[in-house]
């Protein structure tokens, strides 16, 4: 069931003397419930702003967020009472999400407060939210500045689910940690949605964590969406060529994988200011033709995959179908299945 | 954007700024108890010469009114008059104003000299001599005030040691002033070529401007020092030694990036200065502006007060403009 | 090895800390690097690669001291020169490249100065000629329009640019050994991408060594001929690029993989499932990895394991190594 529908998404921040920042450009895209869909894109893809303008943090320029079927928005009423609580949003820097100077426990809470939840019933649901993402009950009494990265992220986790949401919006919530702490912070986000039915859409732009976490994968680029379809297909058979680079970007820890490509991005993405019309790529893609200045139109090219680009035959032609991800997992299997441990008398042989 | 574009886009401002500092001023002055006519006029008045002189005033009016008058002389350049000295304010003040001037532009300077190296100085040798020297003259400039430290200095310098000219104005009573240009005394004996008059005037400024450079060298060298070692600190800083520049060149770029500061503290210092410097000018007779202005203050004579807050005004927004000039040629940014 | 460029030696260092013992960011660590090698370091947050990377180019920022061993470069121990001989090696034979460039330039000076500057006080360049070379390596690092990109202000640089300017200046005077501090980590991946080879490029051509310090152990794949792991402040594995991922011997570098994997059941194997185990401490005594380790038994907590070689050229600091199945 559709649970979120974003339609036609323009948000344009408008910086004086006629200009503005085209932050996004005619967005379309679904959330089922319960389903995790990935927003792809390096720094300058507007997928920040994507997430701010679903959780009604700020006003669209042009088209319609509808959640349930309701229209979310509207001027001013950003977002109607029925639909407190219901969508949630998790920060990218954790520290800066808490405020520093109350305890966790009562940040937990907050939500809760908000919709004018009874003390008591607050505090059981923090109790519970902190069980559910592995936060001790006696670090409810710390003050963020007191915690680690990864419990702050912790925190900020709990604070989400703390109201039983349908939807959270994840916004880059590992891109600030180390490895180990990512992976854990991930697991926990698997282990939640399972228990809880939540509906993510996860903004990031590491793909192994996207490959791993996300039913479905939106690729961004300048505002739009380039590509969109399941994630195990798009990552195996990539069919737009800043898919392509991004995919082949990607350093899995394996020297004998990654994906070989014969289209090379050049140069860096430019500044979404007085965008020309027609693909945002142009000007950066080994493929672009005269016919790019003028837009693509989503094509689809599998059941719920679509491409952007005028080209996606050729590129389907020029790129061999693997993922590297998929195929890198039979070698993790091998690295990462231990022989039975010997007992202390063996090993001193 | 161009210098002379953000220039004259500046320029635009300053009309309607100076316009609202007289206009405050000009209403705070009337707040000022005491009525101008009674102390002309003396005990002696009658009630009728007292309304004749303050219709002459034109105190009879609205506030507004009579502030829209003496906005109307200030743009034919008529200043009024000081009953006091029975003069013109502007001829009052285009002696005073540069006495005063001349003071504090040299008391900066002393206190830059002094200031500045020893902030740099404490900000690269965190440890030893000179930077506990430095915080002990830092804590004692800022606890010192100035008149006193004035009046020490006339005693050990004029009293004692007979080093010092009299603390009586800005020039030996028996040495005639070179003829007014600038109104600063050292400018214009050098002008006129009288060296007499030139010695004698540098003989009186030594001790007022010492005064003023040694104290005010107090807040210059702590913000030298605090934002040089912030600098110093700095992930660029660090960068440039990892880079192997030498020590010296890191210091110096890191004094380049602390200069907005130290402009910004010299820059309100002075604008502080100009009726700041008042006990100093008081102690060394110096009969400059600020003098001027407080005995208008004291005896109701409006005229003097409104010309000194607007000289003072014109001149600050001048400072501020030279100022941002500067930040605009030291900090790329902001272009 | 032919020639070594580098050799850290028991290295210890330290950071005093109110009334307790000092922290040891870097505790006894050995570490070789040849010439034209590329050795990749990876450890997270408060593993010591920083301070590793500071004590090599003698420059831990205080109260930050190295407390003992010797940091060898070109057979020459450091601790016996003196500053002017040392800032002479810095930036010249001994460079940097670090992360965050655009708070790590001086905003007052122009990429052509910054880039120049090394030039002027190492190797006494000035004028035309200055000029020139700064241009060439602005071309060589592929900074498109380098004429104007030389009068350019650190602030109108994009992060690439800036991580580009930042390998100019350490490589321009040809040094002997760069080494980079997790200095792609705030790049997006397609400019990161874009720039690790252009810096595997340029160490080629320079005939330059590097010790590449990174949290991704992705990236080492891809870029290292060898790899090391480091975790509180020790070396827990090292070995050729090929051999180590192959064969990863010690428990925190198969974790550091595991994060990697897919399959749900060898991921709570070893990422310990519902538990925040990386929010431990290392251990002051025993394996430091201890307090971490799925696989830690009782030995392990008072024992301190040595770094053994456990196949040639691969060495391993863990009472039980994980092995495998042939």
């Amino acid at each position: 069931m559709t649970l979120l529908d974003v339609k036609n998404l323009v948000q344009h921040f408008p910086i004086g003397r006629g200009k503005a920042v085209q932050a996004v450009n005619g967005v379309d895209f679904t959330v089922d419930a319960g389903e995790t869909l990935a927003l792809v894109g390096e720094s300058g893809s507007g997928k920040t702003t994507i997430g701010r303008c679903v959780l009604g943090l700020i006003q669209p320029t042009g088209g319609s967020i509808l959640f349930r079927g309701e229209p979310m928005g509207g001027r001013r009423t950003v977002r109607s009472p029925e639909l407190r609580g219901r969508m949630q949003l998790v920060f990218q820097e954790p520290a800066e999400s808490l405020d520093p100077r109350i305890v966790v426990g009562r940040t937990i809470g907050e939500p809760m407060a908000a919709l004018g939840a009874s003390r008591a019933d607050r505090e059981k649901a923090v109790l519970l939210a902190a069980q559910r993402v592995g936060l001790p009950e006696r670090l409810l009494g710390s003050y963020p500045a007191e915690l680690s990265m990864g419990l702050q992220q912790r925190v900020g986790i709990a604070r989400a689910i703390v109201s039983r949401p349908e939807l959270i919006v994840l916004d880059e919530p590992t891109s600030a940690l180390d490895p180990s702490a990512r992976a854990e912070i991930i697991d926990l986000l698997i282990r939640l949605q399972k228990e809880l039915g939540t509906a993510y859409l996860f903004i990031s732009h590491d793909l192994s964590t996207v490959r791993y976490l996300s039913h479905r994968v939106a690729v961004l680029y300048l505002g739009s969406i380039v590509e969109q379809g399941p994630a195990a297909e798009l990552f195996a058979a990539p069919r737009h060529p800043y898919s392509v680079g991004l995919l082949a970007s990607v350093l899995l820890p394996n020297p004998e994988l990654r994906r070989e490509s014969t289209i090379r991005l050049e140069g860096e993405i430019p500044s979404p200011i007085d965008l020309p019309p027609g693909c945002p790529l142009e000007g950066r893609c080994p493929l672009a033709i005269d016919r790019c200045r003028q837009m693509p139109p989503a094509e689809a090219v599998a059941p719920g995959h679509e491409v952007r680009c005028w080209r996606h035959e050729e590129v389907a032609r020029m790129e061999k179908a693997v993922d590297y991800f998929e195929r890198f997992q039979s070698e993790a299997e091998r690295i990462l299945t231990p022989a039975p441990e010997k007992r202390e008398e063996e090993w001193a042989s | 954007m161009t210098v002379l574009s953000w220039l004259g886009q500046r320029l635009l401002f300053v009309a309607p700024q100076l316009v609202g500092i007289l206009f405050v001023s000009f209403l705070l002055v009337k707040l000022i108890p005491g009525d101008p006519a009674v102390l002309m006029l003396g005990p002696f008045a009658t009630p009728d010469g007292l309304a004749r002189l303050r219709a002459e005033l034109g105190l009879d009016r609205t506030v507004v009114e009579q502030f829209l008058i003496y906005l109307g002389n200030v743009l034919q350049g008529d200043l009024g008059t000081s009953w006091q000295t029975t003069m013109p304010v502007t001829s009052d003040l285009a002696q005073r104003f540069p006495a005063t001037l001349e003071l504090v532009t040299l008391g900066l300077l002393v206190a830059l000299a002094i200031g500045l190296p020893l902030g740099v100085a404490g900000a690269r040798y965190k440890r030893g001599l000179l930077r506990t020297g430095a915080d002990y003259y830092g804590l004692l400039a800022g606890a010192l005030p100035d008149f006193w430290l004035g009046l020490v200095l006339i005693y050990v310098f004029y009293t004692m040691l007979g080093w010092a000219p009299a603390p009586l104005g800005r020039i030996d009573f028996a040495v005639i002033p070179p003829e007014p240009v600038t109104g600063a005394l050292l400018i214009d004996s050098a002008i006129a070529g009288n060296w007499q008059a030139f010695r004698s005037a540098a003989g009186h400024l030594v001790l007022p401007v010492l005064t003023l450079g040694l104290i005010n060298a107090g807040p210059i060298l702590k913000m030298t020092q605090a934002t040089t070692e912030r600098m110093l600190d700095s992930d660029f800083s660090r960068y440039a030694e990892l880079c192997g520049l030498p020590r010296k060149v890191v210091v110096r770029q890191a004094l380049r990036n602390a200069l907005p500061s130290v402009i910004t503290i010299v820059s309100v210092l002075y604008g502080f200065l100009l009726g700041g410097a008042v006990l100093v000018e008081i102690v060394f007779s110096w009969g400059g502006a600020g003098q001027y202005a407080v005995q208008g203050v004291l005896n109701a004579d409006l005229n003097p007060v409104l010309g000194f807050v607007l000289y003072s005004a014109v001149l600050s927004l001048f400072i501020y403009l030279i100022v941002d000039l500067l930040y605009f040629l030291i900090d790329p940014r902001t272009r | 090895m032919s020639n070594t460029v580098l050799e850290v030696e028991r290295l210890d260092v330290e950071f005093p800390t109110y009334g307790q013992a000092p922290a040891r960011a870097v505790r006894g660590l050995d570490l070789t690097i040849g010439e034209r090698e590329i050795v990749g370091l990876v450890g997270e947050s408060g593993s010591g690669k920083t301070a590793l990377a500071r004590a090599i180019m003698q420059l831990v920022p205080p109260p930050g001291r190295i407390a003992g061993g010797r940091v060898r470069f070109e057979g020459q121990d450091l601790s016996t020169l003196d500053e002017e001989q040392l800032r002479a090696l810095r930036g010249r034979a001994m460079s940097m490249v670090i992360a965050n460039p655009r708070s790590e330039l001086n905003p007052l000076l122009t990429v052509g100065e910054q880039i120049g500057n090394v030039l002027k006080y190492h190797l006494g360049l000035k004028g035309k000629e200055l000029r020139e070379r700064v241009l060439e390596m602005l071309r060589e690092v592929r900074i498109p329009d380098p004429e104007r990109r030389y009068a350019a202000w650190p602030h109108e640089l994009s992060g690439g640019m800036a991580q580009r300017v930042v390998m100019a200046i350490a490589l321009i005077c040809n040094p002997r050994l760069v080494i980079s501090d997790d200095a792609t980590s705030g790049l997006d991946v397609t400019v990161q991408a874009q720039v690790l080879e252009l810096l595997k490029r340029l160490a080629e051509r320079h005939r330059t060594a590097m010790l590449f310090i990174t949290r991704d152990i992705g990236i080492t794949a891809h870029f290292c001929d060898r790899v090391a792991i480091i975790y509180g402040g020790e070396i827990m594995e090292i070995a050729s690029r090929d051999r180590f991922f192959a064969n990863p011997m010690h428990p925190y570098s198969v974790l550091l993989l595991a994060a990697f994997s897919h399959n749900p059941k060898l991921r709570s194997y070893w990422l310990k499932e519902g538990e925040a185990a990386s929010e431990a401490q290392p251990a002051e005594t025993g394996c430091p990895f201890a307090t971490r380790c799925v696989r830690v038994r009782e030995h392990c907590r008072s024992v301190h394991p040595e770094l053994r070689e456990l196949e040639a050229g691969h060495l391993v600091r863990c009472h039980y190594p994980v092995e495998r199945r042939a």
